[in-house]
């Protein structure tokens, strides 16, 4: 048994989802194959419909 | 994404990939395999010397291939964890070279050779599949010839040169045009290199070349060795000069990328690779095309489609705002084929479908909008995990439970189960999370009831 849970993939998806089970109080181990998180979003220059900066 | 980093309730780990998945929900034992940095993420504060002095250059994938980073790097600026990853593939000392450099360089005593992978074992109540997705190569859809004419590129492609921490700075710099600098570079160096070599001849004749090999093909010196190769190495350097000076010539009339046509669905509304509608790339044409007008208000657009799909909140007034502010005409059509013509400029060949008739219209850049494929990964890591794919693989889900895959505990979000936008995916993902921390508390609640 175990309270703890496992994210794969440290996309924007996977980050927001550790946040918000971190917020919760549950520990989270975030998995990314990659040196660093991001994901694809991190590669964007700008999102839409806002033009906020993706970073 | 500093939020992850820091936060006290999450273990990051990144540069990590799954092993082994066993047990249900509740209880899984998932084991992790934490691959060799060859930094000591501990000790090293990131702050980039050994990037400086690293020798070896290799291609850039954050940048999609546009730039270079080293052998030792960080994957991008602002990257989280903020440390260093040695490429094993590249690195000179990983491969049996003498080099090394970066380890003098690091203050912090960061860089460790010998380190190995290591296999954690971690105790979970519950999973999240996020493993995101692929951008469709369009090199598969041999009409548009990407990758035989630069200047067509994906929308990823087009993101990098859009953005300021790009490998061009923000500047919509044409691949052909970038192509031809690096090739000036080259030229110079190459220059820089044979001029010494005659420089080096004319001291010890004390003698101008120009002067000497009038001289010498008026059949002087024919039978002196040493001469005859200053005569080739002289007449080597006039032909690079002579190339080097065409090249700068051709670079002079080179400008940023004003005409741009944004094709849509390529890879996806297509029964040859996907049927489905890929959702975001009507968006993200738009918004390059949007952007690319603020860096430049004579930047004009052309978007190629069988129709604009601005689903979601304020997007089909955004799109509307391109419309009329940013220089972008929408034009329905269906584009049979890219052709490069004058000036490495493509020449995109379209049906209008409202005026039914074959037009041509010649541009400085071409964006391919490409496809959500799904992640490279990802049948491999089902099949860890145990849980079924979809018809083109993408995680199976049914549509009144959107984020449970087909085995209690193991839960998806974003782009793993079908193509999404970056608001969706944030949604997706507060969903997942929410029955995630359900599947945990209800079994710490049974456990609880048991004991009592």
């Amino acid at each position: 048994m175990s309270e703890d849970i496992l994210v794969i993939g440290g996309g924007i998806a996977g980050m927001q989802a550790s946040l918000d089970l971190a917020d919760m109080g549950i520990n989270v181990h975030l998995v990314e194959s990659l040196p660093s998180i991001g994901g694809k979003m991190s590669q964007l220059d700008k999102t839409f419909p806002t033009n906020d900066c993706a970073i | 994404m500093l939020d992850v980093g820091r936060h006290p309730n999450i273990d990051l780990l990144a540069y990590s990939e799954i092993e082994k998945v066993e047990g249900q929900a509740g209880d899984f034992t998932v084991t992790v395999r934490r691959k060799a940095r060859f930094v000591d993420e501990s000790k090293c504060t990131g702050c980039g010397a050994c990037e400086g002095k690293c020798p070896t250059i290799v291609s850039d994938d954050f940048n999609e291939g546009l730039g270079t980073r080293k052998a030792i790097y960080a994957y991008f600026a602002q990257g989280i964890p903020s440390t260093r990853t040695i490429d094993a593939d590249y690195c000179r000392q990983l491969n049996g070279k003498k080099c090394g450099i970066c380890q003098k360089t690091c203050q912090a005593d960061a860089i460790d050779f010998d380190q190995k992978d290591r296999i954690v074992e971690l105790n979970v109540g519950a999973i999240i599949c996020a493993a995101g997705y692929e951008v469709f190569d369009p090199s598969q859809i041999p009409e548009y010839r990407y990758q035989e004419i630069p200047n067509v590129v994906t929308a990823m492609e087009f993101e990098r040169l859009l953005s300021a921490s790009g490998p061009t700075g923000g500047h919509v710099d044409r691949p052909s045009d970038r192509a031809v600098e690096s090739e000036i570079a080259e030229f110079e160096k190459k220059a820089k290199k044979s001029e010494k070599v005659v420089a080096n001849f004319e001291k010890k004749y004390e003698s101008n070349s120009a002067e000497f090999y009038e001289k010498f093909q008026s059949g002087q010196y024919k039978d002196d060795k040493d001469r005859v190769k200053w005569a080739d190495k002289y007449s080597e350097n006039l032909v690079i000069v002579e190339s080097l000076e065409a090249l700068k010539k051709k670079a002079e009339t080179f400008a940023t990328a004003k005409r741009l046509a944004f094709i849509q669905c390529v890879g996806s509304r297509d029964f040859r690779f996907y049927p489905f509608c890929s959702g975001y790339c009507c968006m993200h044409s738009i918004k390059e095309a949007i952007v690319a007008n603020e860096h430049d208000t004579e930047t004009t657009s052309t978007i190629f489609g069988m129709d604009i799909r601005a689903v979601g909140k304020g997007f089909e007034e955004y799109k509307i705002r391109g419309g009329n502010n940013s220089a972008i005409s929408y034009t329905r059509s269906r584009v049979a084929e890219i052709t490069e013509g004058q000036n490495s400029n493509p020449v995109v060949t379209y049906e209008d479908t409202r005026e039914r008739k074959i037009k041509n219209q010649e541009f400085d850049m071409v964006i391919l909008a490409t496809a959500c494929a799904p992640s490279a990964g990802i049948v491999d890591l089902s099949k860890l995990l145990g849980i079924e794919l979809d018809d083109y693989n993408f995680i199976k889900t049914s549509p009144f439970s959107p984020v449970d895959c087909s085995i209690p505990g193991i839960f998806v979000c974003g782009c793993a189960g079908a193509p999404m936008d970056v608001p969706e995916s944030v949604a997706q993902a507060s969903s997942a999370a929410e029955r995630a921390a359900e599947t945990v508390f209800q079994y710490n609640f049974n456990k609880e009831k048991a004991v009592a």
